[in-house]
């Protein structure tokens, strides 16, 4: 007979509120097998583990269930207690009466019965569970970045430094992201080149860093430890090796009418190109779609220039298989660019603001360059259409974000404040001119980000107007801005030479197939999920994959650099240790049984199942049975669901343990 | 051996058929044994009584002189490779005289790496069809005593064979009994269906003949035998026989070859076969597979497609 | 204060089996966004749909569920890469078994729901719970649990079985 204690908690009146939480540990009490049940006020508090502990050593447990909160939220709380009062913690179990039960149901009585049931099906998981000892699975100390914006940077440079070898991705022919496409920053105003291009300097020098710029990832395989990352090095078409980046290609390339991506297409570029001047590395790419030699097979001006014979127009995409312990992922973010409502998204657009067909709407970003010294126009503001310098300026904020009916409704939380940045830029560059905002709240929290914004509207004469932006339309070279401004209670009308929209962050094209890729999940935007909203914000529930940046969310830069140094944290700790602990929730063969049909090896999406063979003392070869690795098992189980004789078995969720749980339905 | 050359239709097949096939089968396994590329056929002798047959592993080139085909090679020849007992397979290689259905049991058991191909000299039989259960056995087949599952059978010619004997010849105007009976059973009430099936399982008692004389059961222990946990009541009540019919027929969906060996060994009279036609019919039209004569990769259970149908799934 | 829900005369047992990254998260998330839906649902945790044996489906509902719900991560989001995918193939095919056995497929239901759809594990609940509550307990597993086999000679079927005249005497001798 088992001696399994049962703890019901009542979360202050969480649980108790709505559950009887005295009744359903009477209950558990009766349970054949239960050898002591109480309930507690709060037993994840120091107090109700202790009660926990004293109660194992006291009643001679053998198992413990405590039935309080999901889980997911304190299963590692109470496993830990469990273990102190020295019992496997794999014996330890939790019967989630608070997300399941009490706080999704009002009814006492049903909810209380509800909590009866969940205690009982969990005692016999229990019952029927096994001590099970972690795994020890060597580690690989090297770290891959995926992303060489500001977070991948970070990161990359805080892991470089600890003195482990990093590997950063980027797709991009060179790092710096967004942020090196920024003019200024807020809330001091500093130049964003000058803070950030020295740190991308720093990871080309860095000699724990390889850097491979123009590369995607292609196929992630293993799992914490132990990945290996097979990079696709797109075709530069230079051979990295010997240019010097002294840049003749770049001067003497016939083609030079490209729209700059870097620009957000308002500069110009050759067909071989290095984005901006202070790229890294200084390697140009050809640009195959626009390059007269791909397209006509004429010209070939730049190999012929080049000193050192670096153009290769034969070059092709090559592979590598990158060993690594821990990824991180800082994929980074894109603006909203809809004009209208693409095909199969659930995202409506904004035709009414002519976005798109109007060019003297542009976005943010758009702005930076035009406000950035290495931009288009010099630092000059200047509109698209006819090179003017526009005097009435109408900012929107929230364009795409928060609105629900549009598909989005999260807030980009920097829009706020880099509109109000870009009325001051404005403001100093534009002295005769005049910014107005239309905004719905301003959001600004953040070590002196309200000073920065009251100061745009105190000092800085922006017009800030609350309220929404109905429609746009071209009336000669105005732009009429029609919109209402409800603290008046009136319609407005602005007749603006330039529009600049705050469009909605979104997570980067191709998001959601990086994920898939990884394993890892992400919400119904593509933005990558946290392993814990608030206890675990860098970590995946992937095991050995972090996220930093804005592909998690929306994020200012201090916020990226944080988590991207907390990220790299994270790596630091895994590479601490040579070994690593694993969760031993693996499957295992029972060899007697095994026939060896090697259904489970076809199933197993991580290749962790071998043919082994069985051989007799004389060596005569038996029968071949299927092995697990365990260090390579993900745990998912598909493989006994899929053995006909269940020959093998994932510990944790045996079928012992369920069908005990469905017998006590 | 031009077996594809031609295909006749008739109405009765006469013993000569039958006689010829037993000639081309003696003449391989002969030479075969004689050679030593085989250390033994599995094939079928005379039984005891007449117009009967029985499996036999025939070792010597005088015995091989004996095999016969007949109407009453029933028997799924190649459960004899697989289960535990009989493992013939540990000598060397073995020769096997398989009908189209039993061919599809070995491409299974290859699929499955319970057997591998080179271990095997396949003498195909160019099977026009045999007796059904309980039929009269006069030496000729007819439409009156041939098989329930050979009026559909879609495999007369053992493709992928070492040798084929007999020549391309099928009953005329077969009506697909099984087919319709399905239909029938699938036009029925929800209600009726179980009620149906009840009927039948409940009569089930359990003598396991069905698992027997599979060629897909050779699990060493069956997971209904498991008393830790006991998924299926072993008892032969209602509710595990239930049970236990439902998981063979999931087991053995994207695996059974369709030789309705089960059926024909069913003392109670179940038609088993129509659950794994069931399944059969399900997989053809969901992953448009169907069990061949060769070995595949993988079964359509063990795989998947992205953009598999999930119309069921909210 | 609590809020009395309706008395209903008929409460079905209802049996979720989910996995634990996508759908048990979502009914964690339910539950933290104070969501609400009927009591009646028991939910058994597993890593993954892949690991949702046919078996364990077939004893829920000898057990005496009235309703089964298979619930896990949309395809592509399987934290385990390819289980859902697994998972989906296998139940496909138990559904038709099922259903030519003459099981209403209106009690049993799969569906995927994410992390992030606290609100479609409510719809999802809730819809199944009213469904099957209006097609009232299922009989038929519950039925076999209690019969014994013999029994059915006692009734209408007995003259199918006791098809020879040996038997029929010899079963009439029992008596």
């Amino acid at each position: 007979m088992s001696r399994i204690g049962v703890f019901v908690c009542h979360c202050g009146e969480n649980i108790s509120r709505t559950v009887d939480v005295e009744q359903v540990a009477k209950a558990a009490g009766e349970i054949p097998g239960v050898a002591y049940s109480c309930d507690y006020k709060y037993m994840c508090s120091d107090p109700g583990q202790t009660l926990l502990k004293k109660a194992v050593a006291e009643h001679k447990l053998d198992g413990v269930l405590v039935a309080a909160c999901s889980p997911r939220m304190h299963e590692k709380t109470f496993r830990k207690a469990a273990e102190a009062a020295g019992l496997n913690p794999y014996l330890c179990e939790m019967a989630n009466i608070r997300e399941h039960c009490s706080w999704v149901h009002e009814d006492r009585g049903m909810a209380t019965a509800k909590a009866k049931d969940i205690v009982k099906l969990m005692v016999e998981r229990v019952r029927k569970g096994k001590s099970l000892a972690p795994i020890t699975v060597p580690v690989t100390k090297r770290a891959l970045v995926i992303g060489g914006g500001i977070a991948g940077i970070q990161a990359a440079l805080d892991i470089a430094d600890a003195g482990h070898k990093v590997v950063l991705v980027e797709r991009d022919p060179s790092i710096g992201g967004h942020m090196a496409q920024l003019s200024e920053t807020f809330p001091t105003l500093d130049c964003s080149q000058c803070i950030m291009t020295p740190k991308m300097v720093d990871v080309a020098n860095h000699p724990n860093i390889t850097l491979f710029t123009y590369s995607e990832i292609e196929k992630v395989e293993g799992y914490i430890g132990n990945f290996q990352v097979t990079v696709k090095h797109k075709a530069r078409s230079v051979d990295e090796k010997k240019c010097t980046g002294c840049g003749v290609c770049m001067t003497k390339c016939p083609k030079k009418k490209i729209p700059n991506e870097f620009d957000q297409g308002h500069g110009m570029r050759p067909a071989i190109y290095v984005p901006f001047p202070q790229a890294v590395p200084n390697t140009p790419v050809i640009d195959r779609e626009n390059c007269t030699m791909f397209q006509s097979g004429k010209c070939g001006v730049c190999a012929k220039v080049c000193g050192p014979g670096a153009v290769d127009y034969e070059q092709k995409d090559t592979f590598t298989v990158e060993d690594v312990g821990a990824i991180v992922v800082a994929t980074g973010f894109k603006l909203y660019t809809i004009d209208r409502k693409p095909e199969g998204s659930p995202i409506q657009g904004y035709g009414e603001f002519g976005y798109g067909t109007i060019p003297d709407i542009i976005d943010g970003m758009t702005f930076e360059r035009l406000a950035s010294a290495s931009g288009p126009t010099g630092g000059k503001i200047l509109r698209p259409s006819d090179g003017k310098e526009p005097k009435q300026v109408v900012f929107i904020q929230c364009v795409g974000s928060r609105a629900r009916e549009k598909g989005i409704s999260y807030c980009s939380k920097v829009c706020c404040m880099y509109t109000a940045k870009h009325t001051m830029l404005y403001h100093h560059k534009v002295h005769d001119g005049q910014a107005y905002v239309f905004f719905m709240d301003a959001r600004t929290p953040g070590k002196g980000y309200d000073e920065f914004w009251r100061r745009a509207v105190e000092e800085e004469e922006a017009v800030y107007i609350r309220g929404m932006v109905s429609r746009m339309y071209q009336r000669g070279d105005k732009i009429v801005v029609m919109g209402s401004d409800i603290q008046v209670g009136t319609q407005v009308e602005i007749e603006a030479d330039l529009v600049v929209l705050a469009t909605a962050v979104q997570p980067q094209d191709g998001a959601d197939l990086l994920a898939q890729k990884l394993g890892i999940s992400y919400d119904k935007y593509n933005f990558y999920s946290e392993a814990h909203a608030k206890l675990k914000p860098v970590e995946c529930a992937t095991a050995g994959i972090y996220l930093a940046g804005a592909c998690q969310g929306p994020k200012d830069i201090p916020d990226t650099v944080s988590q991207a140094s907390a990220a790299a944290a994270k790596v630091m700790t895994l590479f601490a240790k040579d070994q690593l602990e694993r969760d031993p929730v693996v499957a295992k063969v029972n060899e007697k049984y095994c026939v060896g049909c090697f259904a489970c090896k076809k199933v197993c999406a991580y290749g962790a199942i071998e043919e082994k063979e069985i051989r007799d003392r004389q060596g005569n070869l038996v029968k071949k049975v299927a092995y697990v690795n365990p260090g390579v098992c993900g745990g998912c189980g598909t493989c006994q669901a899929t053995c006909p004789s269940k020959s093998i078995e994932l510990d944790g969720y045996t079928d012992e343990q369920i069908m005990a749980m469905i017998e006590a339905l | 051996m031009n077996a594809k050359a031609s295909k006749t239709h008739v109405t009765c097949i006469e013993p000569a058929y039958y006689e010829a096939i037993t000639e081309a089968i003696r003449k391989e396994a002969v030479q075969i044994l004689k050679d030593e590329t085989v250390v033994g056929v599995v094939g079928y002798l005379p039984g005891r009584r007449k117009g009967t047959a029985s499996p036999a592993l025939v070792t010597t080139a005088e015995e091989a002189g004996k095999l016969i085909f007949s109407p009453a090679c029933v028997n799924n020849l190649s459960v004899y490779l697989t289960k535990a007992k009989k493992g013939v397979l540990k000598k060397g290689k073995v020769g096997i005289v398989a009908k189209g259905c039993d061919m599809r049991a070995l491409a299974g058991l290859i699929t499955e790496s319970q057997l591998q191909r080179e271990e095997l000299f396949i003498i195909g039989v160019v099977c026009p069809g045999v007796y059904g259960f309980g039929a009269e056995r006069t030496g000729t087949l007819t439409e009156a005593n041939i098989a329930r599952k050979c009026r559909e059978c879609s495999v007369h010619l053992p493709d992928g064979a070492d040798v084929a004997a007999g020549t391309h010849t099928e009953l005329a105007d077969l009506t697909p009994e099984e087919a319709e009976e399905m239909a029938r059973i699938e036009a029925m009430p929800q209600a009726e269906r179980w009620a149906f099936w009840k009927e039948h399982f409940s009569r089930c008692i359990r003598c396991m003949a069905c698992r027997q004389v599979c060629p897909f059961c050779y699990c060493e222990q069956c997971l209904c035998d498991k008393n830790r946990p006991q998924a299926v009541e072993s008892s032969p009540r209602p509710a595990g026989n239930m049970a236990w019919h439902l998981v063979r027929a999931m087991h053995l969906a994207g695996r059974c070859g369709g030789c309705a060996e089960c059926e024909r060994v069913c003392p109670m009279d179940i038609p088993l076969n129509l659950l794994n036609r069931r399944m059969a019919k399900e997989l053809k039209e969901l992953y448009d597979f169907e069990a061949g004569l060769n070995p595949v990769e993988k079964g359509p259970l063990n795989q998947y497609k992205e953009d598999d149908d999930q119309s069921f799934i909210k | 204060m609590h809020a009395e829900t309706k008395q209903h005369d008929f409460e079905p047992k209802i049996v979720a089996f989910v996995c634990t990254w996508c759908t048990y998260a979502g009914a964690d998330l339910a539950g933290t966004s104070r969501m609400q839906y009927p009591s009646n649902v028991r939910v058994l945790k597993f890593p993954c749909t892949g690991r949702i044996d046919p078996v364990f489906i077939l004893r829920a509902f000898q057990k005496g569920a009235d309703g089964v719900l298979v619930s896990g991560c949309h395809p592509g989001d399987c934290h385990y890469m390819a289980g859902n995918f697994h998972a989906r193939r296998r139940f496909a095919a138990f559904r038709a078994l099922l259903s030519f056995v003459g099981v209403d497929l209106n009690r049993l239901q799969f569906s995927w729901v994410s992390a992030a759809e606290g609100g479609k594990w409510v719809d999802v609940v809730t819809e199944l719970t009213e469904r099957v509550r209006t097609m009232g307990p299922m009989p038929e597993f519950k039925e076999l649990e209690h019969e014994e086999q013999w029994s059915t000679f006692a009734g209408a079927s007995a003259d199918k079985v006791l098809n020879s005249p040996e038997l029929k005497e010899a079963y009439d001798s029992i008596g």
